[in-house]
């Protein structure tokens, strides 16, 4: 038998029971039953009627055979290593902190010696003019990502998440 | 990947209470976010991949969830369980991911066979096995291929197993409407599966 056809028995519409069935409760109640989510009283109307039923108990038991695929399934995972690294002793996320710090303080030094040697090389005013425009357009886009991230971190609709 | 297993919904016991490491990790303790983060992130990035069937998608939803997490930590009651606070921001930001690949229809749809790809077989018996085996994939097929509005009620109930009333306010709605929502995800799963099994 095929993984499939253990629900293809019957062939009901979506929804609907046979006129025989007889039932006094929504049908809703069976995935209740099934969860043991009901009150006493309707989980015991729902047994009396699944005694005297066959339809009903052919679709509590379809249903029971869904649920029991979907909970007993096992799923690969990432490894530790795959997830972000991140600091985690005091003593790591203080030195990674001032690398970083280091870094761009090291960057920008190193950015300003290259432009005012590149502005002291240049031999007429079209090098000149090149250089500005490339390093205002990279300044601009640089200053644009951070007014936008600056307004991402304000409009954050997470720093209160909907409990 | 590694081929190990996780059940989802029932994090490894550990001597510290989620509302003790909660406390800890919003005092800056870092051990404790780093417990907190092991405990939860499998189950996070569980529930993101079967609902957005894409390994990388959910990896990144995960981390953004996780971090998310941690720095609202400050406005979470601490004696309110973790897990369906941490599915909430899981689920806000599957949502948010839907809503950007909406605006920019050349994305892939959800690709049911990356979700059966990272199913794990298990069980002492091969044969009985192969045949669960095959079941499952067929129901994690349908299931892929659900509404999202019915494929995340039945994978917090059934896979992660979420009560009722975790799952209403999860989703936001009354207690009562999680029954005949379920009821209605559960009946249009069974008949996705009639079809399969009419094509098979």
């Amino acid at each position: 038998m095929g993984p499939g056809a253990s629900y293809a028995r019957g062939s009901k519409k979506e929804g609907v029971m046979p006129d025989a069935c007889g039932r006094t409760f929504d049908e809703t109640f069976l995935s209740g039953y099934l969860d043991r989510a009901l009150v006493q009283g309707d989980e015991q109307r729902v047994r009396v009627h699944l005694e005297g039923c066959v339809s009903c108990r052919a679709l509590l038991d379809e249903l029971t055979s869904m649920r029991d695929a979907t909970m007993s399934s096992t799923f690969k995972l990432p490894r530790d290593e795959e997830w972000s690294e991140t600091p985690r002793t005091g003593a790591s996320r203080l030195l990674r902190g001032l690398g970083w710090r280091l870094m761009s303080v090291w960057a920008v030094v190193v950015a300003g010696f290259g432009l005012w040697e590149s502005w002291q090389d240049a031999d007429n005013l079209f090098e000149r003019v090149l250089l500005v425009g490339g390093v205002s357009g990279v300044s601009l886009i640089l200053i644009s990502v951070f007014l936008d991230r600056r307004h991402a971190m304000k409009t954050n609709r997470y720093r209160e998440v909907r409990r | 990947m590694a081929e190990r297993q996780a059940q989802a919904g029932h994090p490894s016991t550990a001597a510290d209470s989620d509302s003790e490491l909660v406390d800890l990790a919003r005092a800056g303790d870092l051990d404790a976010r780093e417990t907190l983060a092991q405990r939860y992130r499998q189950p996070a990035y569980l529930l993101a991949l079967q609902m957005l069937s894409n390994l990388d998608d959910a990896m990144d939803v995960t981390q953004d969830a996780m971090l998310r997490f941690f720095t609202t930590l400050g406005s979470f009651d601490s004696e309110r369980r973790v897990q369906p606070w941490l599915f909430t921001i899981v689920r806000n930001q599957v949502r948010d991911l839907w809503r950007r690949r909406q605006r920019r229809p050349g994305d892939s749809a959800p690709d049911a066979d990356s979700l059966t790809s990272q199913l794990v077989s298990s069980g002492p018996s091969p044969e009985a096995d192969l045949r669960r085996q095959q079941l499952r994939e067929e129901v994690w097929r349908a299931l892929a291929k659900l509404p999202a509005e019915k494929r995340e009620i039945i994978v917090l109930r059934d896979f992660h197993d979420l009560a009722y009333n975790d799952i209403a306010q999860l989703l936001g709605i009354p207690i009562g409407t999680v029954m005949s929502r379920l009821h209605g995800a559960r009946r249009q799963l069974r008949a996705r599966l009639e079809e399969g099994g009419r094509h098979a």
